[in-house]
């Protein structure tokens, strides 16, 4: 019997564990993401500072993580990376392709280390040392970057001499890319300085960047505070006047100077903001500083016990710029969600699988109550309580289901990782254009999906897109795109995959199964367009001769059909030469996954959900013994009815050829067991374990007994899902009847 | 009356008639050598067969189920509902998938897919001309030149 997670002894200890897990998988998933929008400003020659300044802060953490687990290779190759990543924010290294490589190689490793920590693979140490060898050697290469530039503006040296080395850096890059400086003035008031440079921020994003926010010590007012703030543009003076506009607002133009100016600007100093106003050092006590929202009480005593030091006064405008070191000091978790181990979810479905059986029992109790007059009132008040388990059962269900829910971004991100990488490999340059991540699935299916969508990804590079040269010479565009793209459509949801490259032809996929005799060239005449493509999908099935690194060796495409027919869902392929071929998925919205025991009664294959067997054992015919035409033995020292499922099915016995390899093999007895009734089915042979997917039988068949649904069986076959619980009920109530109909005859 | 509702591809089949001069579309097919037809707005797709899995306990015309893309299919065998002999599955067999607009999408097993007929309404003989008491799923006889068809109405056909 499987074990139920709500029973498992979890240690304070071990769930630190999996949060720290669960956390660094998080931390590494943002960090991919923001590698792989860095990869494509890159490519469009843009730079991102926010997003690097993501990246820096992402690393700091997982260090920060890794330290507290002890563990040091993490620990090691964060500190590398931060190394890297802060020389990429203060532009002393410059964003190359071969920097991007390795800070993807540096997921990927970060990935390695955390399986290996988890005991699941081992140690990566060779990768580890040799990153942190190629890291290493980044750092060194500091490019020289001369700080000319900056004496040529008008900018007061009090200003130059508190940029930090980051400000100073942006503020140099915006320049020498031609853009022009300009100076906002504002007067904040201090009860609401957060929101109003939120909103000042969010105007002025659109036009430029901003480069820093200094207090200019001049504020009239003792409730508020004057800023300067430094801001890098294209557009022109009058052009930000709109936009960036506002009550006790100025803005102007930081004049050029002649080329004359100081030789070159002073070693600028690194250092966080000095306390340059005596007003702002001494600002009014924390409390009138908090933002207007109500404050959260962990937030307001973590503050009221600690004396504001004169930089926290400083600290709302930095943190709410952005720039690292600047974190808003509170306890309050920034989301308002759990993290849930899927297990405790099975749990809890489990659960409400067995309040069904309840309310099954419910349901005949209150038909028993009903048939007898004298209980008439009693029957109603059950049929009403009856109905409403059955409505918040319903919701219940629901409820968990939805809950189970994730976005399929989540897979997406770690794809477009995979299509970099390989793309990168082939030397072939493709897009990928993402669209549907927000559409929801079961979280188990999203977790089985992306080794399936990974084969169909590379297929589509390896087999599909042609090279650079071969796209120009029939006209296509250079850059090859794969559209990845996932929508709901009723109760499924469809992912496709469709690139723009060579296509399929119908002749060379017939002539290729045909040559491996994977099928007749009588069967291929009557193939139809659909089942042409669908070949693909043959085991053993490969249009290419010699293997490549990624695909071609024939496993693949057979092995993507199948898992995805693990989870419920088919694939689909169509192609057009010459213009691209698209994949299709199919897959439910929820699985209804069950554990079952795959049984064979003369020949015919069934399965019976795990969670109602008990027990499996060999049959000894010699303790059946017989009562009144029913069958029954004793099972350590308790009487169980027993039942042939090929008698009660009304299975033709095997043939007789069959049965002298039959008598070697024994008959098996399934134990069942559904609230408190046992039963034992006899079955010829026992298949083994498997989750399966269930699916009704249609209504065409819905009289028919004993049966909870269907599954696929991966080779299209059907194997039927016996529905314990009204088996046992059958058998058992079959045995009364027999009783009756004695008593009555009597 | 059924019939009237359909389905979409039921009104397009309608529309299609209209255009050729009130002719309806008639898939035809054989069973035991004997030409049958229904109409082929009722028949989504022509299958070859699949493994299909024989369901304990189901009505006896119920050959099984099969997976069709994903989704389960109820498969009848016509000829057990003709209460004609069985005969083994060939290479010519092909599987009906026919939807009547009951929720549920339906396997018809015939020997052999012969051709579509359009049959104008006087090609069209009612049942009776066979003789009163006719069984309620012969819904009449086509004529089209020279071939006999006998016509199928699905309804009956399909209540398992």
């Amino acid at each position: 019997m499987p074990e139920g997670p709500g029973g498992r002894g979890e240690s304070p200890a071990d769930k630190a564990r999996d949060d720290f897990f669960s956390e660094a998988q998080e931390l590494l998933d943002g960090l991919s993401r923001d590698l792989l929008a860095l990869d494509e400003r890159s490519r469009r020659g843009e730079s991102d500072p926010e997003l690097i300044n993501d990246v820096f802060r992402a690393v700091h953490t997982l260090k920060g993580l890794a330290g507290l687990f002890g563990a040091a290779r993490m620990t090691a190759l964060s500190h590398q990376l931060e190394d890297v990543l802060d020389d990429l924010r203060l532009g002393r290294i410059e964003l190359t392709a071969r920097v991007l490589d390795l800070l993807f190689q540096s997921v990927e490793l970060y990935g390695l280390i955390l399986s290996a920590e988890k005991g699941q693979a081992p140690e990566p140490s060779g990768e580890v040392e040799s990153l942190l060898v190629a890291l290493g050697e980044l750092s060194s290469e500091h490019a020289g970057g001369g700080p000319g530039t900056l004496a040529h503006y008008d900018l007061d040296p009090s200003i130059l001499g508190v940029l930090t080395e980051y400000e100073e850096h942006r503020l140099r890059t915006n320049i020498q890319s031609g853009l022009s400086l300009f100076r906002i003035r504002v007067q904040l008031s201090l009860a609401t300085i957060d929101s109003a440079l939120e909103d000042l921020k969010g105007k002025a994003r659109p036009h430029g960047e901003i480069i820093t926010y200094l207090p200019t010590g001049n504020g009239g007012e003792t409730e508020s505070i004057e800023l300067e703030i430094l801001i890098a543009s294209q557009s022109t003076l009058e052009e930000l006047r709109i936009p960036i506009s506002g009550p006790n607002l100025t803005i102007e133009e930081v004049a050029k100077r002649a080329p004359t100016g100081r030789p070159s600007a002073a070693p600028l100093a690194v250092s966080p903001l000095r306390p340059q106003t005596p007003k702002v050092a001494a600002a009014p006590p924390a409390p009138s500083m908090l933002p207007s929202p109500p404050p959260a009480p962990p937030t307001s005593a973590g503050r009221g016990t600690l004396p504001p030091p004169p930089s926290v006064s400083m600290s709302p405008p930095r943190g709410a710029g952005g720039v690292p070191g600047g974190r808003d000091l509170s306890l309050r978790s920034v989301s308002q969600t759990v993290r849930v181990d899927i297990r405790k979810l099975d749990h809890l479905m489990n659960i409400v699988g067995e309040l069904a059986i309840v309310r099954t029992a419910l349901a005949r109790t209150r038909e028993r109550v009903r048939g007898n007059p004298a209980l008439r009132e009693l029957g109603i008040e059950l049929h009403r309580l009856h109905r409403a388990f059955d409505r918040h059962l319903m919701q219940m269900q629901n409820g968990i289901l939805e809950v189970r829910m994730v976005p399929l971004g989540q897979i997406f991100e770690k794809l477009a990782r995979v299509v970099r990488q390989i793309s990168r490999e082939q030397d072939k340059q493709v897009n990928l254009v993402i669209t549907g991540a927000e559409t929801e699935i079961d979280k188990l299916i999203v977790e089985e999906l992306s080794d399936p969508l990974m084969h169909m990804i590379r297929n589509a590079i390896d087999h599909g897109i042609e090279s650079r040269d071969a796209r120009v010479d029939v006209a296509k565009p250079p850059v090859g795109t794969i559209a990845l793209n996932a929508f709901q459509k009723g109760n499924v949801v469809i992912i496709e995959v469709e690139d723009d490259g060579a296509g399929m032809k119908r002749e060379v996929l017939m002539e290729t199964a045909i040559r491996k005799n994977l099928i007749t060239a009588t069967e291929a005449e009557g193939l139809s367009p659909r089942e042409i493509y669908n070949l693909v999908f043959l085991p053993g099935f490969t249009t290419r001769e010699e293997a490549t690194d990624l695909s071609g060796r024939g496993v693949g495409m057979d092995i993507v059909k199948t898992n995805i027919g693990k989870l419920g869902g088919v694939v689909d392929i169509t192609s057009e030469p010459g213009i691209g071929t698209k994949i299709a998925v199919t897959l439910p919205i929820t699985l209804a996954i069950i554990s079952v025991l795959g049984v064979e009664v003369a020949g015919h294959s069934f399965a019976v959900p795990l969670a109602s067997v008990e027990e499996a054992i060999v049959l000894d015919e010699t303790l059946i013994r017989n009562f009144n035409g029913r069958e029954a033995m004793t099972q350590r020292g308790v009487t169980l009815p027993v039942c042939r499922l090929a008698q009660l099915f009304g299975l033709a016995d095997r043939p007789v050829g069959d049965l002298v390899s039959a008598r070697k093999t024994k008959s098996c007895v399934v134990i069942a067991q559904v609230g408190d009734r046992r039963l034992g089915f006899i079955v010829d042979r026992l298949i083994g374990q498997q989750d399966i997917v269930i699916k009704p039988l249609g209504k065409s068949l819905s009289g028919v007994r004993g049966f909870a649904g269907a599954t696929e069986l991966g080779d299209q076959r059907v194997g039927l899902v016996l529905d314990v619980a009204a088996l046992i009920e059958e058998v058992l109530a079959s045995e009364k009847d027999l009783h009756l109909a004695y008593e009555r005859r009597a | 009356m059924r019939q009237r509702l359909g389905t979409g591809m039921n009104r397009a089949a309608v529309r299609r008639a209209a255009d050729i001069g009130k002719r309806v579309e008639y898939l035809a097919f054989s069973i035991a050598g004997e030409l049958y037809a229904v109409k082929i707005a009722f028949v989504a797709e022509i299958l070859k067969p699949l493994p299909i899995t024989e369901v304990p306990r189901a009505p006896r015309n119920v050959v099984g189920v099969m997976s069709v893309r994903g989704r389960l299919v109820t498969v009848i065998d016509l000829r057990r509902r003709l209460r004609m002999p069985e005969a083994p599955i060939d290479a010519h067999t092909r599987i009906l998938l026919t939807d009547i607009g009951q929720g549920e999408q339906i396997g018809l097993m015939v020997d052999r897919v012969n051709q579509v007929y359009r049959l104008a309404e006087n090609e069209i003989e009612p049942a009776d001309v066979l003789g009163g008491d006719q069984p309620a799923h012969i819904a009449g006889i086509g004529r089209p030149d020279r071939a006999l068809l006998i016509l199928l109405n699905l309804i009956p056909i399909l209540t398992v």
